[in-house]
Order: structure tokens, then C-alpha cells, then sequence
């Protein structure tokens, strides 16, 4: 196998790997394709893609929040790979291996500024009432469209459990939609390997009334039919726990058979075939061929 | 070259955090980078069972690396390889007898508890006059509409034992693997149970469909001894020892039920698999409104300072 092929292998279980659990697969990977050099030059676009799609979160330089790393915040035009964080018009350096934010610069605030913080204030309310140790971004993409993303993370190693929410929104205030998508992935690997994936996608449409009302008053409406969808999509994993408990574990493995009772092992097989087979035997025994 | 870490363990490691239902092809993967390891790593690593037809007899069975042979694998039924090998491994004569036997009460336990699915038993001798065995069970749901949620369960119990006198030692090494997937679909009607009036609002312009995927393997060993009466003791001993483990390990994996009450001292005490995957869920957001909670305690807080006053 070449070494372009084996650092492509290398890539396909980095996007793997659970949250939280990428250092440790990263050094499995490092172990197991023995080739540090081919793996330094060829794994940079799975660890760029793996940070996009999982909602990387990093410390914005000289400012006390975290940002997201995305797509979406991608400063265009320039050299390195820069981001923004909307919140403090910050953009920075972003190097995709160790994780570290550089050279922080200012960015010129969007037109549509007033509408994005109120959106963002909104967001950080709605993350100081549901999540525990949340991250959001609220993006302008033009002068009506935003792109709305919250990630959780909890790590806990030591319990041998990790997960991950992702909410991600496009609010369109022309079309009056906001399609959603969350994704939440559960590790859980003490004396085995457990793991939870779930996606929703909703589509929510926006009450043609909130386009009349001020910046902030349209953003907390916004928030409110997300909180709705949000804790409809987390009740209905409850629902969907329990029709699996009920009906699916019920329909693959009996707790006990029909009679309610254990297999009685003497009498099942014990006589008549214990019998065939101890005679057979000694047969065998007798007539050595 | 310096003494490295071990790669098998590192590729042990890694299936242990790489999703369940990726292991078929992850493991391949790993077989194309490390073609030397294949043996360790099949050896090791357990798969779900896939199910082959005995040409002879028509019936089911499943195939896994004890039961394989280069590229066959011999069916318990028959004892015939597939495809035919002219020198396949197969247990001696005495051994096969057992194995027969074997398979016949495993498939009755097969019956009783899953009601459908596959069983298979393969024993084999061990150099020191012992021998060991792998009983397999599996049982797949397909869902008859996209809706309806789908499943499967394999169970790979691996035994070696060693006879003492009339007495027998076993150890047997279990793995449950198992795999539910439920899909959704949500349109605006449905919403009326909700009481939040924005959603109302909405109610002409809202759907929502999503997937939940819970799978995942455990393995639990336990060594015990059992008298030993004649050959057949080994069934009856290794089968009760494995009726056990199943029902110990399916407590294990179904107590997600009991998590369904809200109750909060429930959620911090229960330690079990799949319910586990749900609290984390609620580790990462909250159903409650965690700031009313915060203001909560801040008013209780001030009517305590308050009365102390």
C-alpha cells in the first residue's frame, strides 16, 4: 500500500473519531502507519475537515469567549486561513493541528450588524438557560440570511464517557424560514464501545408578524421557535429510548422464554440425548478404529 | 529500531473508539495498512456474525473466525466447508459428537429466548487434552416500512474448559454487539401537544425528521467450575453458564427503561449502557430552564438570609 493510500486511510478514522477522543486516535493512527513525515504532510485536510464539521471551538486572542471554527466564518481573500468571531469583529490565524489562534486583527462590523447582535444576545440567553457549557456564533451572511451555530462538548475520560451536541440554523428573514439541523454524539466505552448518533433536520417557518418588530424582539421570537424545536427533538429521543426498551430490545432477545422460567439443562438435553451420546461413546471408546 | 508501542494494541484502541457500526469496514481498513496483523486482529477484534446457508442441509449458519478456514467456513450442520477445502480443521470424532449435540440444545435456547434468528457452535481440541467452543447467537429485525425502527443482536460467547477429576473448570469470555436504529417524522400537526404559543404561530410551516442510532459492544469473562458426569455435562454446564451471561448482559443493555423517569436521583445513580448514552445527552443540554433553576436558588438563598435576619 502506498503511503498516500495509507495516510488516506489515516484521514478516514480521524473523521471518525468520537469527541474529544481525536488526541487518542491520532496516536493510534501515528503507531499504526509508522510513517511520521508522510502523515504530517498528508493528514492537515482530514484534521481541516474534522474541525469544520465537528464545530471546533477555540479561545478568540485577548478576548474571554470562544468562537467556532467554520465554514461560514471563513474570512475570504486572504492568505492564511483566517476566522471571525462575529461577537468581537475579531479574525485570527487558525492552525488546524495544534488548535491555536494568531494574529488577531479587527474586522469593519457588517451593515447588518444590529440585527446580528441582537440575534447573538438572544443566542446567549437561550445558551445560559439550556446548555450547560455551551459555545454559539451567530454569523451575517447577507443582509438577510444568518447562520446560527451552538455546540456543547463534555469530556470525562476518566468516567470513559464523552458528547457532543451541534445545533446548526440558517435564518432566512426574506423566505421567513429557519432550517435546522442538530446532531448529538454519545461515547460511552467502559468494558465496551457504546455510541449514540442522532440527526434531526426541521424546517420551522418564521410568523410573518416577527418581520415588524425591532431587532431584539424578532430575535428572541426566533430563539423561542428554536428552544420549541430543540426540546421537542430532545423529548423525542426519550420516546424513541423508550419504543426501543419496549419493542425493539423485546422483539430480538426474550428476557425469559414463554414459560417464564429458565431452561431446565438436565431436562432439556440431559436424557435422551446425554444417553445417545454416552452410549455412542463408549462405543467409540471400545471400537477404536 | 527502538522498541515502539505494540501496533496491535494501538489497533485495539482504536476499534475501541471508532463507531460500532463501522467495525466491518474499519477492521479491512486496518487489514490493507497492516496485511502482517490480519491474524491478530480477526483474532481479536469481534465483528457481527454474518449468516451463510448450509448447501447440504438448507439450514443457517454463521460464520466467524473460529469456524473459518483460509476463505471458508464450516458449517456445524453438515461439517462441510464452504467453499470445499480438502484439509479444512474440524474437531476429532469424539469432539464433532459433541459439537452435534451442542448445536442441538443451543438451537432449543435459540428457540426459546430469541424465537428466530441463528445459533451456531463450534468446539475445538486444545493441546493440553481440554478443549474450548464458541456458541453464536444472532437475531436481526427488518423493518417492514422505513418508520418502524430495525435491530439486530449477536452474542459471541467464547469457553475454554479444563476437567479435574470430576469436576470441570470454565472460562468463558462474552461479547452482546447490538445495533437499533429508530427514525422520526415530525409534521405540524402533530405540534398540538405543545404548549409553547410561538409554536402555534407556526403550526402551518414546521416538519422535522431525524435518525437515532444506538449500537454498541460489552464484554464481560467469568470462570467458574461445574461437576463433570459424563460428556455431555459440558452443555448443560457451559449452557447455563451462558443463559446467565445473557440475562445478566441484557439487564445491562435494556436498563434505558428505567431511565425514562425524570427523576433526577435516577440519572446520577444508574451506571448502565445504553441509558448512559441518554444522560449524557441531558449532560449537554438541558430540558429545564437552567437560569429559572439559578434564580431559584438565588431567591432561596435571599428568603434564608432574610428569616436568619
Amino acid at each position: 500500500m502506498s503511503s498516500e493510500d495509507r495516510v488516506q486511510v489515516a484521514a478516514s478514522f480521524i473523521l471518525q473519531s468520537p469527541p474529544g477522543e481525536i488526541n487518542d486516535v491520532l496516536n493510534d493512527v501515528r503507531v499504526i502507519v509508522d510513517d511520521d513525515a508522510g502523515l504530517e504532510e498528508g493528514i492537515l485536510p482530514a484534521l481541516r475537515e474534522y474541525n469544520i464539521a465537528q464545530f471546533t471551538t477555540v479561545e478568540v486572542p485577548g478576548e474571554h469567549h470562544q468562537t467556532i471554527i467554520s465554514e461560514f466564518a471563513r474570512v475570504p481573500d486572504t492568505e492564511e486561513e483566517r476566522y471571525l468571531d462575529p461577537r468581537s469583529k475579531i479574525s485570527f490565524v487558525f492552525n488546524h493541528l495544534t488548535l491555536e489562534a494568531t494574529d488577531p486583527q479587527s474586522e469593519e462590523p457588517s451593515e447588518v450588524e444590529p440585527q446580528r447582535a441582537a440575534l447573538d444576545s438572544a443566542a446567549l440567553s437561550y445558551l445560559n438557560s439550556h446548555y450547560h457549557d455551551g459555545v454559539v456564533t451567530v454569523l451575517a451572511m447577507s443582509t438577510t440570511r444568518f447562520t446560527i451555530q451552538i455546540v456543547s462538548n463534555k469530556y470525562n475520560p476518566s468516567n470513559y464517557w464523552a458528547g457532543r451536541w451541534r445545533s446548526h440554523y440558517e435564518i432566512d428573514f426574506e423566505s421567513r424560514t429557519i432550517q435546522g439541523r442538530v446532531l448529538v454524539n454519545v461515547h460511552y466505552y467502559e468494558q465496551g464501545n457504546v455510541q449514540l448518533s442522532t440527526s434531526n433536520d426541521s424546517s420551522i417557518s418564521i410568523p410573518a408578524a416577527v418581520s415588524s418588530l425591532s431587532p431584539a424582539s424578532s430575535a428572541s421570537k426566533i430563539f423561542a421557535l428554536i428552544e420549541a424545536e430543540e426540546s421537542r427533538c430532545q423529548a423525542s429521543l426519550n420516546d424513541a429510548y423508550h419504543e426501543m426498551g419496549e419493542k425493539t430490545f423485546k422483539g430480538l432477545r426474550r428476557a425469559l422464554p414463554l414459560t417464564r422460567q429458565k431452561i431446565d439443562w438436565d431436562k432439556t438435553m440431559g436424557y435422551k440425548l446425554g444417553a445417545e451420546l454416552t452410549a455412542s461413546n463408549r462405543a467409540f471408546g471400545a471400537q477404536p478404529r | 529500531m527502538a522498541e515502539g508501542p505494540d501496533p496491535v494494541d494501538s489497533m485495539l484502541d482504536l476499534m475501541r473508539r471508532l463507531p460500532p457500526t463501522n467495525v466491518e469496514q474499519n477492521v479491512n481498513a486496518l487489514i490493507q495498512i497492516c496485511p502482517d496483523y490480519a491474524d491478530d486482529l480477526l483474532g481479536s477484534v469481534d465483528q457481527p456474525l454474518k449468516v451463510k446457508t448450509d448447501r447440504a442441509t438448507g439450514k443457517d449458519y454463521l460464520a466467524c473466525d473460529y469456524n473459518r478456514d483460509g476463505d471458508s467456513y464450516r458449517s456445524p450442520w453438515s461439517n462441510e466447508y464452504d467453499p470445499p477445502i480438502d484439509d479444512g480443521t474440524a474437531p476429532t470424532p469424539k469432539l464433532r459428537k459433541l459439537e452435534i449435540a451442542a448445536n442441538e440444545a443451543f438451537d432449543t435456547y435459540r428457540e426459546l429466548y430469541y424465537e428466530g434468528g441463528v445459533s451456531s457452535v463450534y468446539l475445538w481440541d486444545l493441546e493440553d487434552g481440554g478443549f474450548a467452543g464458541v456458541v453464536l447467537l444472532k437475531k436481526a429485525m427488518t423493518p417492514t416500512s422505513p418508520d418502524e425502527p430495525s435491530g439486530s443482536w449477536d452474542s459471541i460467547h467464547v469457553f475454554e474448559t479444563v476437567e479435574r477429576g470430576r469436576q470441570a473448570h470454565y472460562k468463558l469470555t462474552s461479547t452482546v454487539m447490538l445495533e437499533l436504529v429508530t427514525k422520526q417524522n415530525n409534521k405540524a400537526d402533530e405540534t398540538s401537544v405543545l404548549h409553547e404559543p410561538e409554536k402555534k404561530a407556526s403550526e402551518q410551516g414546521w416538519k422535522s425528521s431525524g435518525e437515532i442510532t444506538l449500537s454498541g459492544s460489552m464484554t464481560r469473562q467469568t470462570e467458574q467450575d461445574w461437576p463433570v458426569h459424563e460428556p455431555t455435562s459440558h452443555i448443560t454446564n457451559t449452557g447455563k453458564m451462558i443463559e446467565e451471561m445473557e440475562m445478566k448482559m441484557r439487564n445491562l443493555l435494556q436498563e434505558a427503561r428505567s431511565f425514562l423517569s425524570r427523576d433526577i436521583q435516577d440519572l446520577i445513580i444508574a451506571q448502565v449502557y445504553f441509558g448512559k448514552t441518554r444522560d449524557i445527552v441531558y449532560d449537554l443540554r438541558s430540558m429545564d430552564d437552567l437560569e429559572k433553576a439559578r434564580r431559584q436558588r438565588e431567591l432561596q438563598k435571599e428568603l434564608v438570609g432574610f428569616i436568619k435576619r
